[in-house]
């Protein structure tokens, strides 16, 4: 173990743990945050159910932004989906051959998705970035965050896809070192300056992540016009605090 | 709100325990790496990081020069890889590549990258194939 590696370990463990609990406290932020109007954008699901649709087209096709903007959805739709490609591939790095997923892990077209769809992922931020640049309402409102999460993100795609198509890293080693992270059985690091490179800028992104815009993952799930039932003649919308209110006034009458 | 942190506990729960499945279904610290059966020859065309990293490279390398330009060496030939690599054991056995002790599989089961070469080459030296061995023949 060279001392490069149990800086890694180090990082990782750091890094994890900041994204964790800062995602979380950021997920509890959310959650007490009152939403005392009834503000669904209509047309709304009426149930609950309904909702459940809605939120699923939202996260699984960004209904809402394919309305507003073809361009940033193409863009930015691209993008997501070859970043979960990514993911998918990636996991192969974790996960031992004898879990229950590795059939889905382990199978040429997940593998082959993943690793061409590290083009689109590119393609994708090109687009998002060309579009902070050219469209000028669009540059007007952008803010240094905005442009350096694009670098960022395409820096960690870039060098990962590198060590797909160009200069090749030792997986076995690095599944090694990964397995290390996760049963506490630290294994040594491949030296070699492309995943160095691609393993820091991840921990990088982990660690902003909870102080970043990237916080929309978590955030769209409480969006009060995309969570909320159509439903306020049905049932009145109150707030805890509005109810003690209420409650207060109904005491001092009595 | 109350509404929503009910459904949050629920999701965290759900979540914390598809992480906690996963990971119990994962061997342990005993496959932190893939056992490699060791060659029959003392060292290897290329050094074993190079052959590490890049030794796909040169197979297909050899493929294109050997198929589409005729040239014909053995120093990066997969037929001398699996001479080495995957030589009978003592008991004359000879690991196939469906088996997880075979060489190449070793580390490809590990990593999760799929291989075609054994579509077509054979995975055990010449003479342990048995239309070579089977002597006395037709």
């Amino acid at each position: 173990m060279t001392a490069l590696s149990y800086f890694f370990v180090f990082l990782f463990y750091a890094a994890t743990a900041v994204f964790v609990i800062g995602v979380a406290r950021k997920i509890m932020q959310y959650a007490r945050t009152p939403a005392p109007l009834k503000i669904p954008t209509t047309p709304a699901p009426v149930t609950q159910t309904g909702v459940v649709f809605r939120m699923a087209r939202e996260v699984v096709l960004f209904s809402s932004l394919f309305k507003s903007n073809k361009w940033t959805w193409v863009f930015g739709w691209m993008f997501h989906f070859a970043l979960l490609l990514a993911f998918v591939r990636h996991l192969r790095y974790a996960i031992s051959s004898d879990n229950i997923l590795w059939p889905l892990i382990n199978n040429s077209l997940v593998l082959a998705a993943g690793q061409y769809g590290a083009l689109a992922m590119l393609l994708g931020l090109t687009g998002l970035f060309g579009r902070r640049i050219f469209v000028d309402r669009v540059r007007y409102i952008s803010a240094p965050s905005d442009y350096l999460m694009l670098i960022l993100i395409f820096a960690i795609a870039t060098t990962g896809a590198m060590m797909s198509f160009v200069t090749h890293t030792d997986i076995v080693q690095l599944k090694s070192f990964v397995l290390g992270l996760i049963w506490f059985n630290w294994q040594p690091l491949p030296n070699d300056g492309l995943l160095i490179t691609h393993l820091a800028l991840v921990a990088l992104l982990m660690l902003i992540f909870p102080i970043s815009k990237l916080l929309h993952a978590p955030g769209l799930f409480f969006s009060p016009t995309r969570n909320q039932v159509d439903n306020p003649r049905e049932k009145r919308h109150i707030s805890p605090w509005g109810q003690a209110i209420d409650d207060a006034e109904a005491k001092a009458k009595a | 709100m109350v509404y929503l942190q009910r459904h949050i506990r629920k999701l965290v729960t759900l979540v914390g325990l598809g992480i906690l499945l996963s990971l119990s279904l994962t061997s342990q610290a005993a496959d932190l790496k893939p056992v490699i059966p060791t060659a029959k020859g003392g060292q290897c065309v290329e050094k074993t990081d190079v052959m590490r990293k890049n030794h796909m490279e040169f197979i297909l390398h050899q493929r294109n020069d050997t198929l589409r330009r005729g040239i014909r060496t053995s120093k990066h030939s997969l037929k001398e890889c699996i001479e080495c690599h995957n030589a009978p054991a003592n008991d004359g056995k000879v690991a196939r590549i469906s088996e997880k002790d075979h060489f190449c599989s070793s580390c490809h089961t590990f990593a999760a990258v799929k291989i075609d070469c054994f579509e077509c080459h054979a995975d055990k030296p010449e003479a342990a194939q048995y239309r070579t061995s089977a002597k006395g023949g037709h």
